[in-house]
């Protein structure tokens, strides 16, 4: 859990790897964020049994809300009666990490759905380093000075750019990084808690200093950034235009009915 | 009564917990970590239930680190964290949320 994680960007083992498996993308489409959480699932599951290649998926959101990590507590996360108040939904996906306010335009997710193999040998915490050094790349191929740091951040010095989680289900892993493109500081500051605890170790006075959007640091239209990621993961390691199957989809909205969409997962740590 | 841990450089780790006839009751473990699998969680908060109120952190944290599976990963965080964050919800909520 201590052992030093390696902090270069892609190498040419790495990238060996990457160019190895023939990778699908899911384009943006808008969707509830619900479902968003329960294809992430889903998707992994299919990966790991074979069912679907490895897929690269870029999120579209639907509307305002809130995203839990796996394993944090709705009352120690989230203010609900403001968040009622301005209509920003809550959901809980299936990957630690911390909580995200999310705003449709404001935000630039992705989800890697691989086979295991693809980190194969590397610690969890590497595994996060492997995954995240294109991203950090083709951040650098806009001119920031992106870096990742451990253990599941990618920052410049224009501050924090956005954060990773994975998931793994049987013979697959999920990665998944959620990056700021343009940040609503008053409505997030009013729906998530920041405790003085989580920063005590920051050295800063306020959660948005610790934040860098994209827009202020790019000065880049959110479409012309995923397209620019899109095109280097397609340059670098190939990828194939996919859709989502019929099956998928359908699969996705009853995993929402079974769990994504209900209480007793969101409120799982109340 | 809540406590909270930062392990630094990591995440954070909040422990809520009640407690009755100097036992520890209806613990609730949460945070921004990482844990593999996921239902393991389920081990580290039933291994703090019942628990003498006068066990030190390292006594606290070598039952959660006893009660994690085989090959679980608890990744930002640690058995110390979480006796750390048991510690001060006894306290009083020391590192708690400013209140």
């Amino acid at each position: 859990m201590t052992e030093p994680s390696r902090t270069s960007i892609l190498d040419d083992a790495d990238r060996a790897r990457w160019r190895a498996l023939d990778w699908r993308l899911l384009p943006e489409v808008g969707r509830a964020p619900a479902l968003n959480m329960a294809l992430d699932e889903v998707l992994t599951e299919r990966v790991g049994r074979g069912d679907r290649p490895p897929t690269l998926r870029i999120w579209g959101w639907s509307g305002r809300c809130v995203v839990l990590g796996r394993f944090q507590s709705v009352r120690n996360e989230v203010d609900e009666a403001a968040a009622a108040r301005e209509g920003v939904s809550l959901v809980r996906r299936i990957s630690g990490g911390g909580a995200m306010y999310i705003e449709p335009q404001g935000a630039i997710t992705y989800s890697i759905y691989a086979p295991d193999a693809l980190v194969a040998g590397l610690s969890f915490a590497d595994s996060y380093a492997f995954f995240d050094a294109w991203v950090v790349d083709a951040l650098r191929g806009l001119g920031l000075d992106a870096r990742y740091v451990p253990l599941n951040d990618i920052i410049s010095k224009g501050g924090k750019i956005g954060g990773a989680a994975q998931a793994r289900r049987a013979g697959a892993v999920l990665h998944h990084t959620t990056m700021a493109y343009e940040m609503n500081v008053p409505l997030m500051m009013g729906v998530l808690r920041i405790g003085k605890e989580k920063l005590s170790d920051k050295g800063m006075r306020s959660a948005e200093k610790r934040v860098g959007p994209l827009r202020q640091q790019t000065d880049l239209p959110r479409a012309a950034i995923i397209d620019h990621l899109v095109g280097s993961f397609r340059k670098q390691f190939g990828l194939m235009d996919d859709r989502l199957s019929d099956g998928e989809l359908a699969e996705a909205e009853r995993r929402v009915d079974e769990r994504f969409g209900t209480r007793a997962w969101t409120y799982f740590l109340p | 009564m809540h406590g909270e841990y930062k392990t630094p450089g990591g995440k954070l780790v909040a422990v809520d917990l009640e407690v009755v006839e100097d036992r520890l009751q209806d613990v609730m473990v949460s945070g921004d970590f990482f844990l593999y699998p996921e239902e393991a969680l389920t081990s580290v908060t039933a291994s703090l239930e019942g628990l003498g109120v006068d066990l030190t952190e390292a006594e606290i944290a070598e039952r959660v680190r006893m009660a994690l599976p085989r090959g679980a990963e608890l990744l930002g965080s640690s058995p110390e964290a979480i006796g750390a964050a048991v510690r001060r919800a006894l306290a009083g909520g020391a590192g708690a949320d400013g209140d």
